[in-house]
């Protein structure tokens, strides 16, 4: 039977929990090698990827990646990680930040599968679509 | 002139001051792959069936629609250019069902499966808009079929009778007429408060540009609304076309108005909807096709429909066309529509090539529900002229035979063939049922008779002509819908009056 990626990962998920970082150490080389044995080696990104996603549902995680112009403030930073807690109910937010000239000004939020789009250039391409439609 | 400069300046700052830029959030996803028309994207967990999507490339924007949701990843098929899409582009869900612009003004238009124009006559003007798919009208909502269409045919409109909400199927070869009997139809319907839509999937673009020049002649381009998704258009666009069409129909139906929508031609939107779903991996059936193939075409032609009274009265037509090979119709597809639909119209090439046009086979042809739509004087005409045709059909193969047959016989032979060459019509001749009700009725009572087999058809081309000139009798059957004994007499004698006229009938 072909085992599918979320197994991989749930059952990866499973071993580690409450595990020292010896013990997980071990379980991921063992992963590896069953990986190899059952030739699904290519899967590894997938599971990695389906891994942290499950991790961060189970831990109340989330990871968030903030693109701006310029770069913001602690103080603004912070309101965001509040907003997002509040939003998504997150015990805790990993919050990556970018800077991005091309946004022209504004942020750009993603978060999971969702993006929250207030930059400068959005607004500037609605309004261009608004006026030649 | 600076006034109209000053005005632009002005009403572009106020456009400009109101705009107001909303941020909201998005659903996004990413492109895992892209292959014929299909894409597969990562992520969209809310996404809905049938939700448009919208795949932000390098080269603007390409609307898409989900058809495959699943644990991890949505298969949509892409309405548009694909080759522009690339691995990694953004994916935005936008909450919205896939719907097309309908309204008066798609009235008169070529446009493609969105709506948007094709006939290089300018943007549409409309404000409403119909989702794609939906669900047909309730038991609660219907009216039984009673009134007709009139498709200006002879051998259908007696034979073969079409009611407004009926689906009747037009099966058979290719280049055997099919789509000549639905065009007939449609410039038939000029003053018949009947509003049409021809649907091309699939079709040679010439072939449409060829009919839309037919019905513009024709005047029937007012009340005619044609969905183009031409043989060169990807089979997404392909697959939501007769829906698309549907919906700009309904739009109709919703006000209480009566629309006839062709199909042409069902063969070739089944195979785009395998060509879809073998991409999306869905697991093959018969003949290749997927296992929903006939769900695909009953949730169309259900939608077809007689509403009741209460429900605005307004009905949809179907006209579905179906090209069969070789004359199979036990193949796949046709089998399936003709279980859906409530009759059909079947064209044999041995007719055809007999000269016989249109080809219809009258024996294999039916019609469930029409009879009860047809006019009076038509059905009293038609009834004995159905029976006429059934004994001629018996006779003629049994006459082949032997030469040694009674007058009896004889006389039913005579009258059969007459029967058939009056059934000949030439295309883009629709006939109005008075007239055709004046030349079954002349067949039956044997006023014929003595009309030579051969010249018949010259005999039924005068006697409209001299009926045009003399048209009491024909407007007072338009008028009272059916034969009494004083119309009856008007026949006879117009019928007789005109016999004088001509110089070879039979002493």
């Amino acid at each position: 039977m072909k085992i599918s990626v979320s197994q991989y990962a749930s059952a990866l998920f499973d071993l580690v929990a409450g595990k020292s970082e010896k013990e997980a150490k071990a379980i991921i080389k063992n992963l590896v090698f069953t990986l190899d044995k059952n030739h699904d080696l290519g899967k590894a990104d997938a599971i990695s990827a389906s891994f942290a996603e499950l991790w961060n549902k189970e831990h109340g995680e989330v990871d968030a990646k903030l693109s701006s112009a310029r770069e913001f403030s602690a103080a603004t930073r912070e309101m965001v990680v509040d907003y997002l807690k509040n939003k998504t109910g997150a015990k805790k937010i990993i919050l990556e930040t970018e800077v991005n000239p091309e946004i022209i000004g504004g942020f750009v939020l993603r978060y999971g599968s969702k993006v929250l789009d207030g930059s400068l250039k959005n607004s500037l391409n609605s309004l261009k679509n608004k006026i030649s439609n | 002139m600076s006034t109209t400069k000053d005005f632009i300046v002005e009403q572009l700052k106020e456009e400009i001051s109101g705009f107001k830029a909303e941020v909201s959030e998005k659903s996004v996803g990413k492109v895992l792959k892209v292959s014929d028309g299909i894409a597969l994207v990562s992520g969209l967990a809310e996404a809905m069936m049938s939700e448009i999507l919208i795949f932000k490339t390098e080269k603007g924007e390409i609307n898409g629609v989900a058809l495959n949701l699943e644990e991890s990843q949505v298969g949509a098929i892409v309405l548009g250019d694909f080759t522009v899409i690339k691995e990694g582009d953004e994916v935005v869900a936008t909450k919205r069902i896939l719907e097309v612009p309908v309204g008066e003004n798609m009235v008169g238009r070529v446009v493609n499966p969105l709506g948007e124009p094709l006939d290089g006559k300018g943007k549409i003007e409309t404000t409403k808009f119909y989702p794609v798919e939906k669900i047909a009208p309730g038991v609660i909502t219907r009216a039984s079929v009673k009134e007709p269409v009139q498709t200006g045919i002879k051998a259908i409109d007696a034979m073969i009778p079409i009611g407004r909400g009926q689906r009747e199927l037009i099966i058979g070869d290719r280049q055997l007429g099919k789509t000549a009997i639905a065009v007939d139809t449609i410039i038939n319907q000029k003053g018949q408060n009947m509003k049409c839509v021809y649907v091309a999937i699939g079709q040679k673009e010439s072939k449409v540009a060829n009919i839309v020049t037919k019905l513009t002649e024709a005047g029937a381009m007012d009340y005619t609304t044609v969905v183009l998704a031409g043989a060169s258009t990807p089979a997404s666009l392909i697959y939501i076309a007769p829906y698309a069409g549907c919906a700009m129909a309904e739009y109709f139906l919703d006000k209480g108005e009566d629309v006839l929508i062709i199909y042409d031609d069902l063969s070739k939107h089944a195979v785009s909807y395998r060509e879809i779903s073998l991409l999306l991996r869905r697991p093959p059936g018969r003949e290749a096709y997927p296992g929903d193939v006939f769900y695909l075409h009953s949730r169309l032609l259900e939608r077809a429909c007689k509403l009741n009274k209460d429900f605005g009265g307004g009905s949809i037509t179907a006209l579905p066309i179906i090209e069969t090979q070789a004359g199979d119709l036990s193949a796949y597809i046709p089998t399936n529509v003709i279980s859906i639909t409530d009759g059909q119209i079947f064209l044999e090439p041995d007719l055809f090539y007999k000269g016989n046009r249109p080809a219809v086979n009258a024996g294999l042809s039916v019609s469930r529900v029409g009879s009860s739509a047809q006019i009076k004087a038509m059905k009293k005409v038609a009834g004995k002229m159905r029976l006429e045709a059934a004994q001629y059909r018996e006779l003629a193969a049994f006459a082949q035979f032997g030469s040694d047959l009674d007058s009896e016989t004889k006389k039913k032979l005579e009258r059969g063939q007459r029967l058939y060459e009056i059934f000949k019509q030439d295309q883009y001749q629709p006939l109005s049922v008075a007239k055709q009700v004046l030349t079954y009725f002349a067949l039956i009572n044997g006023l014929m008779d003595d009309v030579p087999v051969e010249r018949v058809r010259e005999f039924e081309a005068g006697l409209y002509k001299y009926a045009d000139l003399n048209d009491t009798v024909l407007k007072l059957i338009a008028e009272k819908k059916e034969l009494d004994e004083e119309i009856e007499a008007g026949l006879k004698k117009l019928i007789g009056d005109y016999k004088v006229t001509v110089d070879y009938l039979i002493k």
